[in-house]
């Protein structure tokens, strides 16, 4: 028995890439990600149950209190919005398992391996996704019995968008989520990053005519241009374009890009400082 | 023989503590060796193992693993350890094989691919195994939750070893485990220590289990207390001279070192 065992185990034995190495821990959290989602029927009717919330009562209440003189169609505008708001927030919260992982002592096993911290915190970001499509599309589904319907080219551009939507997301959550070690204050963290930019980044709110404190606070939050970037690729060549979308998409692709990488680069340091740094 | 480990004075002050947890440690281990570093609780050998594994960082000190500072490569430090720590790390939302699985994964050992069946026939003969070694084939499949906590530390035990680490660390692996349990442990670990001279870091309640190491170092208040193979460190106790059958037990001569530290401090 041991014999077999031990050919088997050297059979085993073998140097990966750095690349692969690396690819494969990304792709083996993302997976354990999903693989705990799935188990979880809490998370997903959770995750179902968000936009019922989100889109249905505070959108429905807007819409039908808010949507006149617009000069475009409010309804379609804070779909979208809330789509990506909900790809920002659940993406947050699937961050703020880091705090789990680490009460769990899990943490240990990921930090200990022989991967780079990014790789971590990148397949940990792509396994939230999965939570935060799911939230997506409940909102498509709440949008739909509400009689908002967007073409399926530009459902199709929401979904090509979402990656970077979440990527951005949960770059940002992770300034804030590496350093925290307690789950109370994970979920006041989750709060504090997703409410203020749900209100002050456009998602259900124009904010073309904001000035002062809150045009700063606006053209600060990540989400404005990940959602104006989005927004972008759905109202291309309609008449609604110039009143919708508020930047040149090279402004919102800049943007996107550099808070990303910021947020990812020092959001990481940190984690990986406050679980060493003791 | 060639050093593996090699601790230099190594201090760690927790952020906040008045006086450092790990107070000047030095000694080595060589390659291959079975290593014991014993201790009270609170002595400092947690510490000084998550210093080793790269999840702590040292306040000042040297301390290299196979001749790379834990430090500055940390990450290539990591290519050669494995650890069973003191609390258990596994994922309790997942099944003990999708715990083995991932561990194989995060290594570059095999692709995740979403079931057992779908991985590879290498991966599945060799867990598989593993499991009926450990006796925890009927638990394969079953949720963490459900497992004792005996299953789910042999079941770090496999995991630990799936990536036949050069050393391994082994901070307190049969903490509540049953004796049978316990042997059968120390009975596979001996086994991929002789076929493969993994070096064995060990930390221990049960004096015992270090009776047969190559080399022990004691830690108390942070400090080595003594640093010898276990017939050297027995020899140096005092005992009834009366005529006995056998030296002292290594456990006597432990407690005896201890003893003599605290009258000292």
């Amino acid at each position: 028995m041991e014999t077999t065992m031990i050919k088997n185990v050297r059979a085993a034995e073998k140097k990966p890439s750095y690349f692969f190495r690396e690819v494969s821990a990304i792709w083996a959290i993302f997976c354990r990600e999903v693989s705990v989602a799935l188990k979880s029927p809490g998370t997903l009717a959770m995750s179902l149950a968000m936009p019922l919330v989100m889109m249905g009562m505070i959108g429905g209440n807007l819409t039908q209190n808010m949507a006149g003189g617009l000069g475009f169609d409010f309804g379609l505008f804070m779909l979208i919005g809330m789509m990506v708001n909900m790809l920002f927030m659940v993406t947050s919260q699937g961050i703020s398992t880091l705090v789990d992982d680490h009460e769990a002592n899990f943490s240990e096993e990921m930090l200990i391996a022989p991967v780079s911290r990014y790789s971590i915190v990148i397949g940990k970001i792509f396994g939230s996704m999965f939570c935060a499509i799911i939230s997506m599309m409940g909102t498509l589904l709440v949008g739909a019995m509400m009689g908002i319907i967007p073409t399926f080219g530009q459902f199709l551009a929401v979904l090509a968008l979402s990656p970077l939507v979440c990527l951005s997301a949960g770059a940002l959550a992770m300034l804030f989520i590496g350093i925290i070690k307690n789950r109370k204050v994970a979920n006041m963290a989750v709060m504090l990053i997703t409410m203020p930019q749900m209100f002050l980044s456009g998602a259900i709110i124009p904010i073309g005519n904001s000035t002062g404190i809150l045009w700063l606070i606006s053209r600060i939050m990540p989400m404005t241009y990940s959602l104006d970037l989005v927004r972008v690729v759905v109202y291309a060549g309609t008449p609604e374009y110039d009143s919708i979308v508020m930047f040149n998409p090279a402004v919102s692709v800049a943007a996107t890009v550099a808070i990303t990488v910021v947020c990812l680069i020092v959001g990481t340091f940190f984690y990986a400082r406050s679980e060493k740094n003791r | 023989m060639s050093k593996v480990i090699e601790v230099n004075s190594l201090i760690k002050k927790y952020n906040g503590a008045k006086s450092p947890s790990v107070d000047g440690v030095s000694f080595s281990v060589e390659k291959g060796e079975f290593f014991a570093f014993l201790g009270p609780n609170g002595a400092g050998k947690t510490t000084t193992i998550s210093i080793l594994t790269t999840t702590l960082s040292k306040t000042s000190g040297e301390v290299k693993i196979a001749g790379l500072d834990v430090e500055k490569d940390a990450r290539k430090v990591r290519e050669h350890i494995g650890i069973i720590s003191q609390r258990p790390s596994l994922d309790t939302s997942l099944t003990a094989e999708e715990n083995i699985r991932f561990h194989a994964a995060l290594y570059g050992l095999y692709g995740y691919r979403p079931s057992f069946k779908l991985m590879p026939k290498v991966y599945r003969e060799q867990v598989v195994q593993l499991a009926e070694i450990v006796g925890i084939s009927d638990a394969l499949f079953k949720p963490i939750k459900k497992l004792s906590g005996g299953m789910q530390r042999k079941l770090e035990i496999i995991r630990s070893l799936i990536h036949t680490p050069d050393v391994l660390f082994l901070d307190e692996p049969t903490q509540g485990l049953d004796a049978v349990s316990r042997r059968m442990l120390w009975d596979y670990i001996n086994e991929v220590r002789n076929t493969y001279g993994t070096t064995i870091f060990l930390t221990t309640h049960y004096i015992d289990e270090a009776e047969h190491v190559d080399k022990v170092c004691v830690i108390n208040h942070g400090q080595i207390a003594f640093c010898a193979t276990p017939d050297e460190m027995k020899r140096q106790i005092a005992y009834d001279p009366t005529p006995r059958v056998c030296l002292p037990s290594l456990e006597d001569a432990y407690v005896e070192f201890l003893n003599r530290d605290k009258e000292v401090a």
